[in-house]
């Protein structure tokens, strides 16, 4: 999994491979930072270390890790996606009335797919054959979005029937659904990276867009794909969203794509391309997760939420910085 | 260079004069539409709704312009207002209350350039960081309350005229519009700026102090959030964490409708002038027609997308 081929440089000390990979892993930081956090509020925080409240933390930043783990790879690329929210938006727009037409829950997911994937197509044509920055093109993309479905959707609140809830609800194998597809997702994404040549080339393409032109590899295409991976994880998203909270508002996921982003820079992925895992996004949401929730158990004023979170994510952009200026990688 | 290429760089319309026309051709459709809105009183009232976001976009061009970015000011502005309302309640006069929100919005932006320069971290990490920290100190601060007890006299800021029809704020973003204009484009610093979002290393390696010129950009940036912040409460008369909720990503599309580069490098304040007018006015239009103001997003958007294309469609025309 480790993702950029280091040259191996001959060291005073003998360091194990092992070691040596594991210090090079992007994630390594942020994971032992969960790892430490974990611990400490089993022995602290009474009611932390229960299966029923892990479950619940993973359960409810099931969403953001979902649409993270697939933006992950768009930043790979060395591109970034805002659009997000308003994605998750109309797509669970698109798939609560499909539901309340036609019933059911595979019909609708489908519906949320194609129209989550051909959104993200025209991010990705418009940020690559179009050569809009997809910083501007998805904010575009974002803005007209959500303005289609507040306009469609307005103030109507549609609740969902149960079999249509099936993404979010319930726990048919013991594990709740929306775990059970976070970690299919998850699955798919590390398949993706290390046994399909696309995954390959996506860290090809940003770490050195220039070489990997050189090279022959498809950039635009390959670009292009990472925005329909992304705009198809928020059709699976808002599937997952719907089944949750059982009702489709046009407000829905507002905000999501900063939270998004958030989650894949505190896992440690880089955020011009080229470096990073698919444990990134998933150890940035969970961490988020944990420590919103140990502020939950420890009866902290919701007042302060915002503000441990956004010191916690400087702490941790701070930490990756120092580290790099003093190990060299940069300087 | 060709008598062709010379002629068609001549004949060809500038970017500033393409966004000035959209502009008055925008205000003339929405004024045949919609009967009774060219009135002097009413373009002129509008300017209450985007002398602030209007004044943040003029900071955001200097940032771009040196390759930078700034999510955080849509925060800053509520910690900017909460810090005014907050330190008013509990007994500072008000005079001092507001230099306090300008010092916390100057505070804000150079601490932003400090931990973009010194720990060269990206300007789009560290500003979603301070994205959530800002807002985060702001709740903190403020639990959720607000404050809406002022003097009489706070109003001046964003709530009076001069003459009965001249916004004060407005004369205010005329002022700063026209300060920035110049500085961005006759003076030393904005060439600076403009050589650091062209090439960061080698405007470096000709003697640039690029940490410094891109601190004084993120710093002054703050000071016209604090300025922006002490009108947006004047206007409102009221003190809340929530203010400026998802300002940041208007402002970067005001920005970059009025042609500034997103990647650095090439943009002007007279542009940026024309991308606020241009969006604000529709929205404007749109609410005073009666339109529901969810396709005011749509149409930002569009005009976003639409107008970057079209730039690089200009820029591919001119090579």
């Amino acid at each position: 999994m480790a993702v950029e081929t280091q040259v191996e440089m001959p060291m005073a000390r003998a360091m194990t491979s092992r070691e040596r990979r594991w210090r090079s892993w992007p994630q390594t930081p942020s994971l032992v930072f969960l790892v430490v956090l974990i611990v400490v509020l089993c022995v602290t925080t009474p009611g932390f270390a229960t299966a029923a409240n892990l479950r619940g933390v993973i359960e409810q930043v099931a969403v953001v890790a979902i649409v993270a783990l697939a933006v992950n790879q768009v930043v790979l690329a060395g591109e970034i996606d805002v659009s997000t929210g308003s994605l998750v938006a109309i797509c669970s727009f698109v798939y609560g009335n499909v539901a309340l037409s036609q019933g059911g829950a595979w019909l609708p997911l489908c519906a949320a797919l194609i129209a989550g994937g051909a959104i993200g197509a025209v991010n990705g044509v418009l940020s690559t054959y179009g050569r809009v920055p997809s910083i501007v093109a998805t904010v575009g993309t974002q803005f007209i979005l959500r303005g289609i479905v507040l306009l469609a959707g307005g103030a109507q609140v549609l609740n969902l029937a149960v079999d249509s809830r099936s993404f979010g609800a319930g726990a048919p194998l013991g594990i709740p659904t929306s775990i059970v597809v976070l970690a299919a997702i998850f699955l798919a994404m590390q398949w993706l990276s290390s046994h399909t040549t696309f995954g390959r080339d996506i860290y090809a393409v940003g770490g050195n867009s220039r070489a990997a032109l050189a090279t022959g590899l498809p950039i635009h295409r390959i670009r292009l794909l990472t925005f329909v991976l992304s705009g198809v994880s928020c059709g699976l998203a808002a599937a997952v969203l719907l089944g949750q909270i059982g009702q489709l508002q046009a407000t829905a996921a507002t905000g999501l794509e900063l939270k998004v982003i958030a989650a894949i820079v505190l896992g440690g992925t880089r955020i011009t391309g080229g470096r990073g895992s698919n444990v990134s996004p998933v150890i940035g949401a969970v961490l988020v997760g944990v420590i919103l929730n140990a502020l939950t158990l420890n009866r902290v004023s919701g007042a302060y939420e915002l503000l441990v979170l956004g010191a916690l994510i400087l702490a941790a952009v701070s930490f990756e910085g120092v580290r790099q200026r003093l190990s060299g990688e940069r300087n | 260079m060709s008598v062709t290429t010379s002629l068609r760089r001549l004949t060809w319309p500038s970017r500033d004069a393409v966004l000035a026309v959209l502009f008055i051709a925008e205000v003339a459709m929405i004024g045949i539409l919609v009967p009774g809105y060219l009135s002097p009183y009413g373009l002129l009232d509008a300017s209450r709704q985007f002398a602030e976001v209007g004044l943040i976009a003029l900071g955001m061009t200097l940032i771009i312009v040196a390759g930078g970015i700034d999510l955080s000011v849509g925060s800053l502005l509520a910690l900017v207002s909460v810090t005014i309302g907050f330190s008013f309640q509990a007994g500072l006069p008000l005079g001092a209350a507001l230099f306090a929100g300008l010092a916390v919005g100057a505070a804000g932006g150079f601490f932003n350039g400090v931990m973009v320069t010194s720990l060269r971290l990206h300007p789009l990490v560290v500003t979603l960081a301070t994205f959530a920290l800002y807002r985060g100190i702001a709740f903190a601060v403020s639990k959720g309350a607000a404050v809406s007890s002022f003097p009489e006299w706070f109003g001046i800021f964003g709530q009076t005229s001069i003459g009965g029809l001249v916004p004060v704020q407005l004369i205010c973003f005329a002022l700063l519009a026209l300060v920035l204009a110049l500085l961005l484009a006759r003076t030393p610093f904005g060439r600076r700026l403009y050589a650091i979002g062209n090439n960061e290393l080698a405007a470096r390696f000709s003697g640039v102090n690029t940490a410094l010129t891109r601190i004084i950009a993120y710093t002054l940036t703050g000071c016209l959030v604090g300025l922006a912040g002490i009108i947006y409460t004047s206007r409102i008369s009221s003190a809340r964490g929530n203010a400026g909720y998802g300002l940041e990503l208007t402002v970067i599309a005001m920005v970059v409708l009025g042609g500034t580069r997103i990647t650095g490098g090439s943009g002007t304040v007279l542009g940026t002038v024309l991308g606020v007018l241009i969006l604000s006015y529709l929205q404007d239009g749109l609410t005073y027609g009666g339109v529901r103001s969810d396709w005011a997003l749509i149409v930002t958007g569009a005009f976003l997308i639409v107008a970057v294309l079209l730039n690089e469609i200009f820029r591919r025309v001119r090579r």
